[in-house]
């Protein structure tokens, strides 16, 4: 004889409710999709590409100011999706991290190591009843020395994986859809096709075709292994290239 | 441990006297992916589904089944993240046993000190409890040794046991199947077995994970190909 739910603070902070979930930690996932923004990434045979939508609320604000694509260090970016103030607290840790790991150990901090790390915060924030669960899901990128391209995704449970594409935001689901398709078959896409991949599932899944304005472009290459976010005439030429394959 | 607004147990007792918080621990746990052992007479072997979210997952990213020392490996049901804090815990708590005493802990130890912190969460201030279960498997002085360690902390020594999703009919097969002088070869068919009887979809070397301790006291999880041999053999 279970009684009922946990005194009703099941749904306030990250207790079990009697189905065994975390509704602190689904709420958090709601948090993500809340924000009103898609974002991709995909993996190629040496690169990795990430996109995601550059939405600016008003028309005062600094363009340039509005971003959800971080440098955590000179190798490895971190595209943040969800609560922007959260995505700044969590990007600021990493920072510290993974200089204090360069630091410690004399080698840059790989990508899986720093999705590690950021699943384990956010899984501390699952257990411990004084912090809330962080409404942001992490992509990291970076080129490792000896595995090469690496995607990993991090979400508000404590969650990490490697992926050969994956999404997060508003169209999540969708996008994951048609992106299995692309990538059934284990394509080994080059620099351009990774990056008009990722771009032209976020057009599809959102039905619009992108100003390079309207969208955000971060890549890591073998071939130059710096993180960087594409520059506006890059990212035309790119538009350019998936209307004219059409 | 936590903030001092929260020196206070969330995990209380109701007026019947159960603990609330961990029966719904077990919840989760009984709907997390199968994972079952077995002790055989000249090893262990645990297995568990690798069911990932999406064909898009990179599944040679993800290792379920997990070192604590180099003769004692472990698997869970439940909640990844919860595992992998209990993972590094386990680790820690084994070396620095190394490091006391210049030998290696034995299986009980290392269980016993896992269980600990489990309980710990049951009654800290400000925590809930870990929803996974633990399946232990270790070679020592003593022996091959299986050990399942629940949410509550409590544990106990097995011959064969399965947790998660099946847990029901898995444990049904098991009790057929089980006989005390199995060798680990058979143990393993058995594992896959059992895997089998609740396996939604085709199973591969894809989709389980397996890791075996025979006497020469070295855990293992098994390569794809290593699988797929013992897949072959069991059709």
């Amino acid at each position: 004889m279970s009684r009922g739910s946990g005194g009703g603070y099941d749904r306030h902070i990250t207790i079990f409710s009697p189905e065994g979930r975390l509704f602190q930690v689904e709420y958090a996932f709601k948090a993500v999709k809340a924000a009103g923004i898609t974002s991709i990434g995909v993996r190629g045979k040496d690169s990795v590409c990430v996109v995601t939508q550059k939405k600016v609320p008003d028309k005062l604000l600094d363009q340039s100011s509005v971003t959800h694509l971080f440098p955590v260090t000179k190798y490895l970016g971190l595209l943040a999706t969800g609560i922007t103030a959260d995505s700044r607290s969590l990007v600021t840790q990493a920072r510290n991290e993974a200089a204090e790991f360069r630091f410690q150990y004399g080698y840059e901090m790989p990508a899986d190591i720093l999705a590690k790390w950021i699943a384990d915060k956010s899984q501390v924030y699952t257990q411990h009843a004084y912090m809330r669960p962080l409404g942001v899901v992490a992509m990291v990128l970076g080129i490792d020395e000896e595995r090469g391209p690496l995607l990993y995704k991090c979400d508000p449970a404590g969650h990490f994986y490697g992926h050969k594409a994956t999404s997060a935001g508003v169209k999540e689901q969708e996008a994951i859809n048609f992106l299995e398709k692309k990538m059934k078959e284990n394509p080994a896409f080059t620099y351009d096709e990774t990056v008009q991949t990722a771009i032209s599932a976020l057009q599809s899944v959102l039905q619009e075709d992108f100003k390079a304005t309207e969208i955000e472009v971060g890549v890591v290459r073998a071939d130059n292994r710096i993180f960087r976010s594409l520059e506006t005439e890059e990212i035309e030429e790119h538009l350019t290239a998936i209307s004219e394959r059409d | 441990m936590g903030d001092s607004q929260y020196s206070f147990s969330l995990t209380t007792f109701s007026p019947s006297g159960k603990l609330v918080q961990i029966e719904h621990a077990l919840t989760a746990v009984g709907s997390g992916q199968t994972s079952l052992g077995i002790k055989a007479s000249n090893g262990v072997v645990i297995a568990t589904e690798k069911k990932l979210p999406s064909i898009l997952v990179d599944e040679a990213s993800v290792q379920k089944i997990q070192h604590l020392t180099p003769n004692i490996g472990t698997v869970y049901s439940g909640m990844g993240p919860d595992f992998r804090v209990l993972v590094r815990k386990s680790r820690k708590q084994a070396e620095q046993y190394l490091r006391l005493y210049k030998e290696p802990i034995p299986v009980t130890q290392l269980v016993r000190e896992t269980a600990t912190v489990m309980q710990e969460f049951t009654q800290s201030g400000g925590v809930r409890p870990f929803g996974v279960s633990l399946l232990v498997a270790g070679y020592d002085d003593k022996g091959p040794q299986l050990y399942q360690v629940d949410p509550s902390g409590s544990y106990f020594s097995w011959k064969a046991s399965a947790m998660g999703k099946n847990v029901s009919n898995a444990k049904t097969f098991l009790e057929k199947r089980y006989t005390e002088d199995m060798e680990l070869d058979d143990a393993i068919h058995t594992a896959i077995l059992t895997l089998k009887e609740g396996f939604e979809g085709e199973i591969s070397s894809k989709n389980i994970e397996i890791g075996k301790i025979g006497a020469d006291k070295i855990f293992r999880v098994l390569t794809p190909a290593e699988i797929d041999d013992y897949l072959a053999e069991v059709e």
